[in-house]
């Protein structure tokens, strides 16, 4: 029962080496809600950029036929690990959730996990 | 613009209240925006209950019960309807894609609320308020983003037709629900706007008309002969605006009896 406040507090807090999350609406690329960053991590500017990938994976879906749906898209940086993970959103609007995480300190499996966790309490 | 100045300067004043207008309203609590209203725009609750995520009946239940008390979105919470997470996401959504169509009226003889009644309040009770340069710069972002998709606003007010032989619209099969193109693409019957598209599919508008600009960049739908303007706006004109035009003012009245009435 988390709001989408607690959250995003929750992912930083609780994901080692969390760097910054947001929740991003991808039909339109805003970012419902964002916390962390840096100045050279602009959220808001991430958060955008990456509904572009997210759409390109689903247009390449679409165009190969694969009847099945994303659960999540990894994004591996020379010392960051950009995770995007897709709620199954049930209140008309696409979102996913996008979690910037420092490559030295992160533990992917963990983090996926905790992601997942994260999306079921949201949601739920 | 106008209207620009009029929310900077409520804002400022950390007003309470609702700037309305024939395009819409939008509701401030403390100078932030708290609900957004368009008739153009699916609001919460067709959005809730269009893809089956609510039925009917609890949120008229909802909206009978909690919306005297402007707490409407509240009581879904509180009687397990949904999860603070969700009411928050689907309101925040809806409300910036009302405010989009407020603030930016497609039909551009219409002008941005300048009216302003003071201590209006939402019967949907506020969930997360949005500040007022946030939503000003969001409605900046996707005017862009809608002029980057294709820079031709004539296919906003006109029907969708699909272009026969683009091999989009024939393709058929199950459609998947989470690609919103596709589902546009076969929504569009030839008669439809990307607004009422977006009203059968219970999703964003600006997300519907964001598809459509894009289908047309891409040539699966028709773009409408810019030297035909007349033929490209007038069945868009001519259906929805005669009972939206009203709409708003009769709710607002309600409102007002409503409020008269709790003193």
């Amino acid at each position: 029962m988390a709001n989408t406040e607690l959250a995003l507090k929750d992912a930083m807090s609780s994901i080692d080496g969390a760097i910054g999350v947001a929740l991003v609406d991808y039909s339109s690329g805003m970012a419902l809600g964002t916390l962390g960053g840096s100045q050279t991590l602009d959220l808001n500017v991430a958060a955008a950029g990456n509904t572009d990938v997210v759409r390109a994976k689903l247009r390449a879906m679409e165009m190969l036929n694969i009847q099945d749906s994303i659960e999540d898209i990894l994004i591996t940086l020379g010392t960051q690990y950009h995770l995007i993970r897709l709620l199954t959103g049930r209140g008309g609007n696409g979102l996913f959730l996008y979690l910037v995480l420092d490559g030295k300190r992160a533990n992917l499996a963990m983090a996926r996990h905790q992601l997942r966790r994260i999306e079921a309490e949201l949601e739920v | 613009m106008s209207g620009d100045s009029t929310l900077a300067r409520l804002a400022a004043e950390r007003a309470t209240g609702a700037l309305h207008g024939c395009v819409g309203a939008l509701y401030l609590a403390d100078g932030a925006v708290v609900h957004a209203e368009s008739p153009a725009v699916p609001d919460v609750g067709w959005r809730l209950t269009a893809g089956g995520r609510l039925s009917p009946e609890s949120w008229d239940e909802a909206v009978e019960e909690g919306g005297p008390d402007y707490r409407a979105g509240s009581f879904l919470v509180e009687h397990g309807r949904l999860s603070r997470g969700e009411l928050e996401l689907c309101h925040l959504s809806a409300l910036f894609d009302a405010a989009y169509f407020v603030l930016s009226p497609l039909d551009t003889t219409q002008r941005v609320p300048d009216r302003f009644l003071k201590e209006a309040k939402h019967w949907f009770g506020p969930v997360r308020p949005v500040s007022v340069p946030l939503l000003q710069r969001e409605v900046r972002r996707r005017r862009c983003l809608l002029e980057r998709a294709w820079p031709r606003p004539e296919v906003d007010a006109a029907p969708v037709v699909p272009v026969a032989g683009a091999g989009g619209a024939g393709r058929g099969g199950p459609l998947p629900p989470t690609c919103g193109r596709q589902a546009v693409l076969a929504a569009a019957d030839g008669v439809r706007t990307p607004l009422q598209i977006a009203r059968a599919l219970g999703r964003s508008a600006f997300a519907t008309l964001l598809d459509v600009r894009r289908l047309a960049a891409a040539g699966l739908v028709r773009t409408p002969e810019a030297d035909l303007p007349g033929t490209a706006v007038r069945p868009a004109r001519l259906s929805p605006p005669a009972p939206t035009a009203a709409a708003p003012e009769i709710s607002l009245l309600y409102r007002i009896r409503d409020a008269l009435e709790a003193l």
